[in-house]
């Protein structure tokens, strides 16, 4: 019985774990072989298989006019949007859910409630709706096809994720702890910044790991509001598709665009196995 | 430290609704410096809403209150210097014990060797000095308790320390060893305490007033041993004392005596001025015992049950259809069946309308 429990835990983790992995190697192999080793037969194995090359990643940062498509302008956009709008998302939600968590806000039927779902509905309605309304925003206020016109929609499109995250967190931090502090002698804005935001480092850390992801996939908005002038990450990597599809030059894009994901997945994980996000307040 | 005095004070949640619901009744009542009190009622009463009052955390819908009498009703509550202990323990998880203890004296700009001091004093009482380094998060439940109640001891100079069943998550044992080392703290700095309970015993052994309330009413303010032998209403004597006073329902028969199943009991109570119809004897079961050579105030009855309870003996007898409880010495011999008890006419409460006349 143990014994079957342990081997079934290793089976069902193994099996778990190629079916994650697998993808990563397959692209891993796949953005250094050449047209021949694609498209001649499955080929597994670097210099047993296929002859390993750079062109595929040599691709990406070579200028279009010596035939690649540079993507390090787009990668940095990239970061710079998905890294300021997750910033200012979470600062605002943040605070936002403070006070829909601890105050009480009343507008005729309009309560608490109803301003917690206003945010979340706005996730709620397809890409597609918001589309126009934001691009004649944009053109309105001539932010089209500019880094700026992203950051704005971009906090539009997160902010519900770190409210709706944060009033969550919140209501479940004590109000005692506020009124603590208040006791011990802070002002309201004291408490806030000294004792409950500390306190919330977990609630931020996850608030900002799903900004950052949600902010940093985003395709639709960044091809649709952006033209000639910036481009991102996502938007870049379709267009290296052609005619004959470069699947060396797509493999390498995929590794280098979910890298930063990687990176903030890890993170959040050593945070999480250190025991800091659950049971931090108790 | 200070007077408190809490003038025509009471509270309700919605107080816009046309039918208010008063969670405090309109009371008045001072505190004086350097006491120590216990509040003391069921579940919902309103002993919260009332610590909340004191420390601004709610503002009262009608009343004063004032402080060394300075009225304080408008003054936040980190403009009062109060100090309040919650039920569960609440911590600053994201900082050391030390540094814990420390931030009431951090936001109110007291010197950095003042503060060593006063942390190092509080922590040897609570015995968290070995403690004082580690984050405040990995202590356990009791311990973390310790750490709010030392928050609210480190300054000298509170107006009180209000206390909202402070104990209820430590074990047994330290709590009595806290509880004498908050009189002594109370004895040693002349800080008034407030102490919430439901909890009888921890409020008699605790303080020096007792405050009773029920259903957002106080019902009497005294020491233990006034609402132990003086109940101001039937609620009192049954919520205080183990067993619950001894009530009968009775008749008045003269000015000074009822009635109760034919029996004529004499007490000291004036019942000239009688209303109704409603009149209750009471009676601690502490005083009576069984009749030696009195000829007055003697009901026969009937021993039902007899508990050794250690210390004392418990006899659960009948009088026709009522339950009379005795508490005596252990050394009592007690015949099997039926006795003669003595009610002492001095201990006797009469209540009208369940109030003490
Ligand atoms: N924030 C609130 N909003 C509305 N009603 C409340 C609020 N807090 C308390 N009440 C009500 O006021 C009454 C008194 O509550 P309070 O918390 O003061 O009781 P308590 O004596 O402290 O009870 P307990 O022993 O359970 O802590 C209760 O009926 C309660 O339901
Ligand atoms: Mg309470």
């Amino acid at each position: 019985m143990n014994k079957l429990y342990i081997f079934l835990k290793y089976f069902f983790i193994v099996v778990w774990t190629v079916f994650v992995v697998a993808p990563f190697l397959w692209a891993l192999t796949t953005s250094f072989k050449d047209f021949q080793s694609v498209n001649g037969g499955v080929t597994y194995i670097p210099w047993l298989d296929f002859e390993p090359n750079l062109e595929g990643w040599k691709v990406l940062i070579k200028s279009p006019a010596k035939g690649g498509v540079d993507i390090i302008e787009p990668y940095f956009n990239s970061l710079f949007v998905t890294c300021t709008a997750s910033l200012i998302s979470i600062i605002l939600g943040t605070l936002s859910a403070y006070a829909l968590s601890r105050y009480t806000f009343k507008a005729g039927f309009v309560k608490n409630n109803d301003i917690t779902f206003f945010f979340i509905s706005q996730r709620i309605m397809p890409p597609i709706v918001l589309s126009i309304p934001f691009f004649l925003f944009l053109s309105s206020i001539n932010l089209l096809d500019s880094l700026t016109g992203l950051i704005v929609v971009y906090i539009v499109l997160l902010m519900p994720i770190a409210v709706w995250i944060m009033v969550d967190f919140f209501n479940k931090v004590p109000r005692e702890i506020d009124e603590t502090a208040l006791i011990d002698g802070c002002n309201p804005y004291q408490a806030f910044l000294k004792v409950v935001l500390p306190n919330s480092i977990p609630g931020l850390i996850v608030a900002g790991m799903f900004c950052i992801i949600f902010g940093w996939i985003d395709f639709f908005f960044a091809f649709i509001l952006t033209f000639t002038e910036v481009q991102l990450l996502p938007v870049k990597i379709v267009a290296l598709n052609s005619s004959v599809t470069p699947w060396w030059s797509l493999s390498a894009s995929a590794l280098v665009s979910v890298a930063p994901l990687i990176i903030v997945a890890f993170i959040v994980e050593r945070y999480l196995s250190k025991g800091n996000l659950s049971g931090a307040i108790k | 430290m200070a007077k408190i005095d809490l003038s025509n004070i009471s509270h309700s949640y919605n107080p816009n609704d046309p039918n208010p619901v008063f969670a405090l009744n309109p009371f008045s009542m001072t505190w004086e410096n350097g006491n120590r009190y216990a509040i003391l009622g069921p579940s919902g009463c309103g002993k919260t809403t009332m610590l909340n009052i004191v420390s601004g955390l709610v503002r009262p819908s009608a009343g004063r209150i004032l402080f060394d009498d300075k009225d304080v009703t408008d003054l936040k509550t980190e403009d009062r210097n109060i100090a309040q202990v919650f039920q569960f323990p609440v911590i600053y998880n994201t900082m050391t014990v030390y540094e814990n203890l420390a931030f009431p004296l951090k936001c109110r700009d007291f010197s950095k060797s003042k503060t060593d001091e006063r942390v190092n004093s509080v922590a040897e009482t609570l015995n968290l000095k070995s403690f004082l380094n580690s984050p405040a998060r990995k202590l356990t439940a009791d311990q973390k308790q310790l750490i709010s109640l030392g928050r609210g001891l480190v300054r000298e100079d509170v107006a009180a320390v209000l206390m909202d069943e402070p104990l209820t998550v430590i074990d047994p044992d330290l709590k009595f060893r806290l509880r004498r080392n908050l009189k002594e703290i109370n004895e040693q700095y002349k800080t008034t305490l407030v102490y919430v309970t439901h909890d009888q015993n921890e409020a008699m052994t605790f303080a020096d007033n007792i405050i009773v309330m029920s259903e957002g009413e106080v019902v009497q303010t005294g020491s233990p041993k006034e609402l132990f032998e003086r109940p101001n209403t039937t609620f009192v004597g049954y919520f205080i004392g183990s067993p619950a006073m001894n009530l009968f329902e009775s008749e008045p028969s003269s000015n000074d005596s009822v009635k109760i199943n034919n029996t004529l009991i004499k007490t000291n109570s004036n019942l000239s001025k009688l209303k109704t119809k409603n009149i209750k004897l009471g009676i601690r079961s502490e005083f009576i015992k069984i009749a030696k050579n009195q000829n007055e105030n003697l009901v026969e009855v009937n021993v039902q049950k007899v508990e050794d309870l250690g210390n004392y003996k418990l006899i659960t007898a009948k009088m026709g259809s009522l339950t009379i409880k005795s508490k005596v010495t252990r050394e009592t011999e007690i015949p099997n069946q039926n006795v003669k008890l003595h009610i002492p006419a001095e201990k006797c409460c009469v209540y009208e309308d369940n109030k003490l006349i």
